[in-house]
Order: C-alpha cells, then sequence, then structure tokens
C-alpha cells in the first residue's frame, strides 16, 4: 500500500512515497532560492516556481522510491495553513493525478504533518538520514518551531493534537531570521546566527524572554502572568534587539555581535525550553518531540537533550517543510473516495479548514 | 481525437470536452461580480461532469488543451497546475491556448453559427487585468475559423488600447473599419474603447467569455509541444516585488 504525497505550504516544493506501514521511501525536496535578495519569501515569486517544477518533484519522488504511478493508492497534499497561492499548486496537482485514475484523496493539516513526521519508519543509514527505524508512538508532546509556526501540541493519537500554546505574534525561525538579517547577516540567516552565536556570551545581554532576564527580575505583573502561559511571543525579543543595537556605539556594535548572537538565540532558546518543560510537568508526560526548521538549532538540540526525557528528533530533512511529513498524517486522517475532493480548497495561515 | 480544455484566466472556470467526431460540449462556473472565482472549488468538477454525461473514462482522453492566459495569477496555476496534472497522470500530451486568441475564436465561431451577429473580421480581445490594466491581443478572421494575430498580447492601459490598434492598422497597411472588442476588459473599459470604430456587445452576450470550446478546437489543430512540463502562465507582467526591487520605470520594465 503506497501514498504519494505532495506539499507546497512555503517555498519548498515537496513530493514523497511512503508505505502504509510508515516506510519512507523516497522524500524529494526542492527548495526556492530565488528570495534571499528579498529579505523573504515572496508568495507571488514561490508560487510560480512551485508550478514550474512540481511535475518534476513528483517524477523524481516516484523514481526515488523505484514506484510508478500505477502503483499509487492514495493521493494526498497540504491542504493549509500556508501561503494561499503556493498551496493551490500543490493541492491541484495533486487532485488532478487523484482524479484521473479516480483515486481516494487525502487533504493533510500542514501542523498534523509535522507530528507525523514523528510516525515515519525511517530505515537507518538511509540517504535522507535518520535516527532510529521505529516510528515514535503517542503519547507525547509535540514542540514545532519554523519560519512559520510556532506550537506546542499535546499528541495523543496518530490523526490529531491538542494545541497547549502557540505563538502570538512571530514564530521563532522568523525571530532568528529577522535577528539576523538586523546583525547584518543576511537572509535565511537562522544557521548564520547560530554559527555567529558560538563565540558569544548568551549572558551578555537580557533580552526578553532569556533565562538572563528572569534572573535579574524586574518585570511587570502582565508579563509574569503571560510568563505561566504556554504560549510564545517574539515581537519584543525583536524590538529589544533593534534598541540595543541602536544604543550600542558603533564601534561596540562590530565587537560584540557575536554576544548579541549568543544572547539573542539564548533567549529564543529559553522561551521554547521553558514552555516546553513547564507543559512536560503540567501534562506528567516524559516524551517530547519536535519539528520545524529550527529543531536543527544545535544549541536547542542540547538543551533538549538536558531536559531528561525521552526526546524524539526526526532527521533534518524530515523536520524542515517535506511531503513524507505529509504522507504519513495521510494514512492515519480523513481519505475521501473519487469525485468526493473535486471541489477542495487550500486555507491560509489564521484559517481554518473549510 | 479526444480533448479536454480548460481555461481559468478570468474569474469564470471552464471546461469543455471535445469528442473524435469535433462535437463539443462546455460546461463553466461563471461567478457574479463581486463572487470569489471557483477556479479551485468547480474546475475539476466541471470536467467531471462532462466525462459522465458523454460517457467518457478519464483513461479515454488523448489531449489537453489549456488556456495559458494571460489573465488572473492564481487562476492561470490552478488551471495550468491541473492541467499538468491531469497530463502526467494520463501519460497524454498537453498543449497550450492563448487565452485571447480562445476569446476571440469563440466570438468568431459564434459569429458563424448565427447565434450572433456582431462578429465581423476584425476582432480585439480584452481581459481585465485590475491595476487599471488590461491585458489586449488583436486578431483578423480571415478564413472561416483561422485567426491571424495583428497586434501582439500586451499588457496596458484600456486608455492606450485606441492608439495601438491605429499603430497595427498602419503596420499592416489596411483601414479596419470596426473592431468586435470582446471579454470582461471590453465590458469594464467600454467607455475608453466604444469611441468610434470599436463595437463592445452588451454586458451579458456569450461573446465575452473565454470559452474552453475555443480552446478544445485551437488546442486540436496545436502541434503537440515540447512536453506537459514546459506548459505555464503567460504571466505577461512580473512580480511587484522584483518591480519594486528594481525600481518601478527603470530598465525595461513594465511591459507595455
Ligand atoms: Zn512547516
Amino acid at each position: 500500500m503506497t501514498v504519494l504525497a505532495l506539499e507546497s505550504s512555503c517555498d519548498d516544493t515537496c513530493a514523497a512515497v511512503v508505505d502504509f506501514d510508515g516506510r519512507m521511501r523516497s522524500n524529494v525536496i526542492s527548495s526556492q532560492e530565488a528570495h534571499g535578495r528579498f529579505g523573504g519569501v515572496v508568495p507571488e515569486i514561490a508560487s510560480r516556481q512551485h508550478l514550474e517544477i512540481v511535475n518534476l518533484v513528483v517524477e523524481r519522488a516516484l523514481e526515488d522510491a523505484g514506484a510508478t504511478l500505477e502503483e499509487v493508492e492514495l493521493v494526498a497534499a497540504t491542504q493549509g495553513p500556508g501561503l494561499v497561492g503556493a498551496l493551490l499548486v500543490g493541492l491541484s496537482t495533486a487532485k488532478a493525478l487523484a482524479a484521473a485514475r479516480e483515486l481516494p484523496f487525502a487533504p493533510v493539516d500542514h501542523l498534523q504533518g509535522h507530528v507525523a513526521a514523528n510516525f515515519l519508519r525511517v530505515a537507518d543509514g538511509g540517504s535522507n538520514g535518520s535516527v532510529g527505524a521505529e516510528p515514535f508512538e503517542p503519547p507525547f508532546l509535540c514542540l514545532i518551531a519554523s519560519g512559520g509556526h510556532t506550537l506546542l501540541g499535546h499528541v495523543t493519537g496518530h490523526d490529531g493534537f491538542e494545541v497547549l500554546g502557540r505563538t502570538l505574534d512571530d514564530a521563532a525561525g522568523e525571530a532568528f531570521d529577522k535577528g539576523a538579517r538586523m546583525l547584518g547577516l543576511g537572509y535565511p540567516g537562522g544557521a548564520a546566527l547560530e554559527r555567529l552565536a558560538a563565540d558569544g556570551d548568551p549572558r551578555a545581554f537580557a533580552f526578553p524572554g532569556s533565562a538572563a532576564e528572569t534572573a535579574r527580575g524586574g518585570r511587570g505583573a502582565r508579563r509574569k502572568a503571560f510568563a505561566q502561559s504556554l504560549d510564545f511571543s517574539f515581537a519584543g525579543l525583536k524590538t529589544a534587539l533593534l534598541y540595543t543595537l541602536r544604543d550600542l556605539p558603533e564601534a561596540q556594535a562590530g565587537a560584540r555581535a557575536s554576544d548579541l548572537a549568543a544572547s539573542y538565540q539564548a533567549a529564543i532558546v529559553d522561551s521554547l525550553i521553558l514552555r516546553a518543560e513547564r507543559a512536560l510537568e503540567r501534562t506528567g508526560i516524559t516524551r517530547l518531540a519536535v519539528g520545524g526548521g529550527v529543531a536543527a538549532n544545535g544549541e536547542l538540540r542540547r538543551r533538549l537533550g538536558e531536559l531528561g526525557v525521552a526526546l524524539h528528533v526526526p532527521a533534518r530533512r524530515l523536520c524542515t517543510d517535506n511531503a513524507a511529513m505529509i504522507a504519513s498524517a495521510a494514512r492515519f486522517g480523513e481519505r475521501l473516495p473519487y469525485p468526493d475532493y473535486l471541489a477542495l480548497d487550500a486555507y491560509a495561515t489564521g484559517e481554518s479548514r473549510r | 481525437m479526444i480533448v479536454l480544455g480548460l481555461d481559468t484566466a478570468t474569474p469564470s472556470s471552464a471546461a469543455a470536452l471535445r469528442l473524435a467526431d469535433g462535437r463539443t460540449s462546455e460546461a463553466r462556473d461563471d461567478p457574479r461580480p463581486g463572487e470569489h472565482p471557483g477556479h479551485a472549488t468547480r474546475l475539476l468538477g466541471l470536467a467531471r461532469e462532462l466525462l459522465d454525461e458523454e460517457g467518457v473514462g478519464w483513461r479515454e482522453i488523448e489531449r489537453i488543451a489549456v488556456g495559458a492566459g494571460p489573465g488572473t495569477f492564481t487562476g492561470l496555476r490552478v488551471g495550468i497546475a491541473t492541467a499538468r496534472g491531469l497530463a502526467q497522470s494520463l501519460g497524454v500530451e498537453l498543449v497550450s491556448v492563448s487565452s485571447l486568441r480562445a476569446l476571440a475564436h469563440g466570438a468568431l465561431v459564434a459569429a458563424e453559427a448565427g447565434t450572433d451577429t456582431s462578429a465581423g473580421e476584425w476582432i480585439l480581445a480584452v481581459i481585465d487585468a485590475r491595476r487599471g490594466e488590461v491585458f489586449a491581443a488583436a486578431y483578423r478572421a480571415r478564413e472561416p475559423g483561422s485567426l491571424r494575430e495583428v497586434l501582439a498580447p500586451v499588457a496596458v492601459a484600456p486608455a492606450l488600447l485606441p492608439e495601438l490598434l491605429a499603430r497595427a492598422q498602419e503596420e499592416i497597411g489596411v483601414r479596419v473599419p470596426d473592431w468586435l472588442a470582446v471579454g470582461d476588459g471590453a465590458i469594464r473599459y467600454r467607455a475608453e474603447l466604444d469611441a468610434g470604430d470599436v463595437h463592445v456587445p452588451s454586458e451579458d452576450s456569450p461573446l465575452h467569455r473565454v470559452s474552453a470550446a475555443a480552446v478544445c478546437a485551437l488546442g486540436a489543430d496545436a502541434p503537440a509541444g515540447g512536453g506537459y512540463q514546459s506548459v505555464l502562465p503567460d504571466y505577461r507582467r512580473r512580480p511587484d516585488a522584483e518591480l519594486a526591487l528594481r525600481g518601478v520605470g527603470a530598465g525595461e520594465d513594465p511591459p507595455r
């Protein structure tokens, strides 16, 4: 039994073939590089590029899997949330691929996809890299942090999760990218910021949300109430970096760049760790999975490792946006027979499923 | 040859099925003004309705023809992604057709069939490009069913169209007695066009719709191209972000 899935919610064009037992047979990711000069993903450009290569990516995914369309029994695609114009390219392609063969179709929620990355069976030593061949089974908590979303989910089954907390403004990966840009590191700059932070002192600046700030105390009542919540907020951090840079004498800003990067990174990581820790305590669950591009951050991984719980970090190509996770979710989610899915539409970030 | 034709260049979604004997049936969704286009939600369903009505299976389709625009960007992408997905799944060839030419062709066929007598020899196809612009192209119907392009597709302010038409006439050395202007752009900018030698049919005339049957007819005659993956929208305009980056008015942009 074989699933073919497509994912195109942002700037990666992805297709994958996964068997119903969770064995990943291929996972093709084509990342767009056209957005760097704009300092962020441009939806119109992303949509154009998706359309140019989406069928080729599907072809590659089948080839890598040693499969043909004849073998595919279920087609899946990300329905939302994401950039609607980008989503519509993958969704329209997938619906057409399925309809022409009168196959069933599975519309998948992108965030459920990140959770379902943990249910994949990835052969060790495979070209995509992996941490283990066995799926990570519920119940567990899942921390998803990327450029598009930041949330903590309570996963009790294979087909859904309860949201314990989410970002009230920017996503964690967005905070990394914006900080990197302010420090003159280009876009996307998360990895560059991490490298710069390696030589810096994470306690040099007490940015909002950081343990250093908590240690110094002196916050208002509103912030204290927020500090008890499982929701995230990174907008204040971004502003704090902006003001710090503005107030530093020019000569110092350069000399202290690595301290700034380290302190800024620490504030993001502290914020994520603090809420993950709190959620584990409150639910009494001792298993934690992570997903999203920020899971590639070394400092976050190190700190997660210190939590003392059973930790599951999928391979990097399964943490960032990919279609194998969408196929994985499709195995457990809603499956519409032909022709019941022909009218499916995409939904944007902030919209709910229609 | 059995051809499935699709067009999503305007807010309408249109599908048509042309059978081996040339008989063609069309199904369409024309949203009322202000209504959300149904490209993503209606297009595939329309195609399925036609197949079911004619008792034709997906696998019997021998060619897919798609209107490549110019038109609304997201609409074009939904139509072309759908057409490419079908072509990939069925292993059949995909050809693209200019939506402006299909619009003109539809008007001509309607005139020849006598359903509307207003179509003459000279046709101006105009699709609303929003932001005060239109996508337009002009054609001359030499023989029945055959259109020669006399003004290549452009994205332009509607007020500039009369001047472009005058220049086109000069180039071909013909004084055109009257133009028939069709399309949602012709309806919207009637005031700019309906002067002197340009005639715009009434708003409810079917001549204003891009016909998927015309896409089928043009697609059936088109030579098979470079494979379905080479079929892409005719955007006719660069993304705003690129224009902003280059500075508006700098270099060769914007197109006209
Ligand atoms: Zn994601």
